[in-house]
């Protein structure tokens, strides 16, 4: 046996071990070079694509390859701390640091050289189902077919290789030997507890208490000016809450000895503080992890659908016609719309919403006043409440748009009166909501008649309208609004259908981006726990081991580990979730849109992935210690 | 060959523990020293740093002259391979190597010749009886036959200096007096010089000279006369005088 063998069998015996790493390495190379599939993609290339989505790609692809990074780092750390023994034995057998330095770098290499080629081929076959979807999630103007990613793989290949020479080198270093008993003793030895102090407790909770009351307080735009310090505030907070209440729980339950020494309690509690700094680093990791994960893909959606929403709430008609001409070739102008909405093959009734402008208090192009029965036209045909007027009544019609704006008027217009006519005076009597038909100011409707005895307007507008029925394909909508949106002068013609298009196609690839970062961090939190758990599995089996032969039952044994599993997924879980919560609520401040239905939607998406993944670990967990104990 | 001077060792933890005080003990070369004392006396630690995995708190240790505590890592490390064989009260042979390659391993890291390596692994397998399991790993293999394997390791390379934990602890009379003879034998023809800790006054008689320790402090110590049943006789009593008045005594196997 030369000494390159001992270095080979050593892998090849131990392939449980190696596999945990060797997993989460090919896991790390698959997801960036399915991202870098999608980044190469011959119809983002060659398309006119935006030049901020080709930079955000770029970013993003970034921001993957330095995470990539710290997860093969922070798993070959673990991998060699689970190592520790074995260093010790060889040292005392002559080995020395260079050799095992050697040594290390060569399995490192190997594994990773495996792990990058394996990574690739794993990424073909899942980019299909990647891009598939992609295709089908969201709107692209070319179809994502596969293609042969020639440029992704050198690419990959190149990145991870030097990425794993750069590791290995790396770690080899911090593979400073320390006293030799350290490293025999080493998994004997249990790590020093982090200290428990009143006072860090405290600050703790104080910290975690004014980030979330700062990031809930604030409005608006300053929302994004308290971003920073509150991200900064929370994670000191996480990481003392995790490494304070840890030791805490566990002190407090350890003392409570009818507690402690009640049936399996104790082999529990005991592993919990035997794990305590570990599972202290974990759960503050994987806790920011996934809260990195939440908000991204929460703000990505969010935005999204505030985006989409307030388009069409501001928006509700088909097409909207705004002749900046309001001459005698309004008609002319119109007939052209109305032709081509029919050319098309579009089902869809027309309204003429005159605008009138009346002087009207200090504003000086004065307040829009609408008949009450051109609107409740629009609202019939749009399915939203009419309004019922009184004869001689006139309303403000108050605006949800202008609220964001916070330029309302309606309160200040309800004590403006105007004069009519016949000499009479009217006077709004009550706000209403009135949706059918939006506008950026709050404004007024009166009743027919009264309608007919205004004064002389400041100005009149013809704004024509199109509510399409049913029954009409969205394309068909799309396409004449295309045509109309480009034959009129721009922001004169409006196709609600059109642009919420446009907007879902540049929007596409960021979601995607997003998505996909979100859900690469999400999963690697997984893969962290999934690591957290299997370095102590040789451990637990011969622990477990020990302990059946003193009488201790399957269901037990299970009992225990599915316990200590679900701390493991869920302490940090439930953590995340709530500063999730916090986090998207501050967003929807930021827009003042309502964010609740997306957030929940969100967050409980993840839970039950992190549920499920829960499941799958421990069946696997259990699985494997019960082999030993049977 | 060996010298320990005012040796002390003091563990650090929530409560510092003085597991050795003031140790002075000299080991000539090709010397076979046995050392023996009640459980917690102080043996494994005190061999452990001599065999360079621990250090000692006060006093100082150098092995044929040289302080091994002083010595460059590359250097202490071709030090303990080519001087140093150890054997450990656990055993601690690596699981995912067979018996033979545990047994070569010294040897592979000094990048020797693989022929070679084999030749010597089947000669000290065949003195200890184990030849028929060289290929099986360790988990497979009785602890009897895992601590030859350990002996085996430590010997392989002909070290000046083996260091022995309770090498026979888990050994039957017959296999123990097998293995204590290849170590007296080892040291006679090669002048290995050898430090050894045992319970067992049987295995201790092979030495030239048994050291006593209780409480971490030297006791006393016998040296071996013409005959090795006189010396045995010798070491019962010793140790009957040693656990005379010390509750741990019990704890000694004999
Ligand atoms: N790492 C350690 N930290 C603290 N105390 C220790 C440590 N290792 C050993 N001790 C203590 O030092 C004393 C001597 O231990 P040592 O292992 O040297 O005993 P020993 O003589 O080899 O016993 P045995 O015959 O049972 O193997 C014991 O009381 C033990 O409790
Ligand atoms: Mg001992």
């Amino acid at each position: 046996m030369t000494f390159r063998q001992f270095a080979f069998n050593n892998v090849f015996r131990n392939k449980r071990l190696y596999a945990a790493y060797f997993l989460s390495s090919l896991f790390t190379v698959m997801v960036f070079f399915t991202f870098a599939i999608f980044a190469f993609h011959p119809s983002f290339q060659n398309s006119d694509m935006n030049k901020n989505v080709m930079f955000g790609l770029t970013v993003a692809g970034g921001i993957i390859y330095v995470f990539s990074f710290f997860f093969v780092l922070y798993s070959m750390s673990a991998f060699l701390q689970s190592r520790k023994k074995e260093f010790g034995l060889l040292m005392i057998q002559g080995m020395s640091t260079q050799q095992i330095r050697l040594m290390v770098f060569m399995e490192n290499m190997v594994i990773g050289l495996f792990a990058t080629i394996s990574g690739i081929l794993l990424g073909l076959v899942f980019a299909k189902l990647i891009l598939l979807l992609a295709e089908n999630v969201l709107i692209f103007e070319e179809s994502l077919h596969f293609y042969w990613p020639l440029s992704a793989v050198l690419i990959t290949f190149v990145s991870f290789i030097l990425l794993f020479l750069f590791i290995s080198l790396f770690v080899s270093f911090i593979l400073r030997t320390r006293k030799l008993v350290d490293l025999i003793k080493g998994d004997k030895k249990p790590k020093d507890e982090p200290k428990a102090s009143m006072l860090l407790s405290i600050l703790a909770v104080l910290l975690l208490l004014g980030g979330y009351g700062t990031a809930l307080y604030v409005k608006g735009m300053s929302v994004i000016v308290a971003m920073v310090p509150v991200i900064v505030v929370v994670i000191i907070g996480t990481y003392l809450l995790f490494s304070q209440l840890n030791v805490f729980i566990i002190r407090r339950l350890k003392r409570n000895e009818s507690l402690f020494w009640r049936n399996t309690n104790m082999i529990l509690f005991s592993d919990l503080a035997f794990r305590m700094k570990d599972n202290a680093r974990s759960f503050f990791m994987v806790a920011i992890i996934s809260t990195v994960a939440f908000s991204a893909i929460g703000a990505l959606y969010g935005t999204h659908s505030y985006l989409t929403k307030a388009i069409v709430q501001a928006n509700p008609f088909t097409y909207s016609y705004h002749p900046y001409d309001q001459t005698e070739n309004i008609q002319k102008n119109v007939q052209y719309a109305k032709n081509t909405i029919a050319q098309n093959g579009i089902d869809a009734k027309q309204l003429d919403m005159t605008e009138m402008y009346l002087p009207f208090a200090d504003k000086p192009d004065g307040i829009l006043v609408l008949n009450a029965k051109d609107y409740n036209k629009a609202a019939k045909l749009l399915g939203k409440k009419q309004l019922d007027l009184q004869a001689g009544e006139a309303v403000i019609a108050k605006q949800s748009i202008a609220n964001l704006n916070q330029n309302d008027h309606a309160d200040k217009w309800m004590q403006q009166s105007i004069t009519l006519t016949d000499g009479k005076t009217v006077k709004p009597s009550r706000q209403v909501e009135a949706d059918a038909y939006p506008n950026v100011d709050s404004y007024m409707i009166v009743a027919e008649e009264t309608y007919k005895k205004l004064p002389k307007p400041l100005k009149v507008k013809h704004h024509f309208v199109w509510i399409a029925s049913e029954k009409n394909k969205p394309e068909q909508l799309r396409k004449a609004g295309e045509l109309l949106q480009e034959h009129y002068e721009p922001g004169a013609f409006f196709s609600t259908d059109f642009v919420l298009y446009e907007i879902e196609k540049g929007y596409g690839p960021i979601l995607f981006i997003g998505l996909f970062i979100g859900i690469v961090f999400f999963v690697s939190a997984g893969s962290f726990l999934y690591f957290r758990l299997f370095t102590d599995l040789a451990e637990d089996k011969t622990k477990f081991q020990a302990i059946a032969k003193m009488g201790l039952t399957v269901p037990e044994m299970k009992k225990i580990v599915n316990r200590q599993t679900a701390l493991l997924f869920f302490a940090p879980m439930a953590v995340a979730l709530i500063h999730g919560a916090i986090a998207l609520t501050s967003l929807s401040r930021m827009f003042s849109y309502n964010l609740v239905r997306e957030s929940a939607m969100v967050l409980t998406s993840f839970l039950v992935i992190q549920i499920i993944y829960y499941l799958i670990v421990r069946f696997f967990y259990v699985k494997q210690i019960k082999e030993v104990i049977e | 060959m060996l010298e320990v001077k005012r040796v002390g060792k003091v563990y650090e933890g929530k409560v510092a523990y003085r597991a050795l005080t003031d140790i002075d003990l000299s080991i000539e070369d090709g010397e076979f020293v046995a050392i023996m004392g009640p459980s917690g006396s102080g043996k494994t630690t005190l061999l452990n740093m001599v065999a360079t995995i621990d250090e000692p708190t006060t006093g100082e240790i150098t092995i044929g002259g040289q302080n091994p505590h002083r010595l460059k890592k590359n250097e202490l490390a071709k030090f303990r391979r080519r001087e140093l064989g150890f054997v450990f009260q656990d055993f601690n042979l690596l699981h995912t190597l067979t018996v033979e390659e545990n047994i070569v391993l010294p040897l592979t890291l000094d990048g020797k010749n693989v022929k070679e390596m084999k030749e010597k692994a089947r000669t000290v397998a065949e003195k200890l009886g184990i030849a028929g399991i060289m290929g099986k790993r360790t988990f497979e293999i009785s602890g009897g036959q895992a601590q030859r394997a350990a002996v085996a390791r430590a010997i392989i390379h002909h070290p000046k200096l083996l260091l022995a934990d309770e090498p026979t602890g888990n050994l039957d009379s017959k296999s123990s007096k097998d293995v204590m003879e290849l170590l007296a034998a080892l040291n006679k023809n090669d002048k290995m010089t050898t430090l050894l800790v045992t319970h067992e006054a049987q295995a201790a008689s092979y030495a030239d000279r048994v050291v006593f320790i209780r409480d971490g402090k030297l006791y006393s110590e016998i040296y071996r006369g013409d005959s090795q049943k006189g010396f045995f006789q010798q070491i019962i009593d010793t140790l009957s005088l040693l656990g005379g008045n010390d509750h741990d005594f019990s704890s000694v196997r004999l």
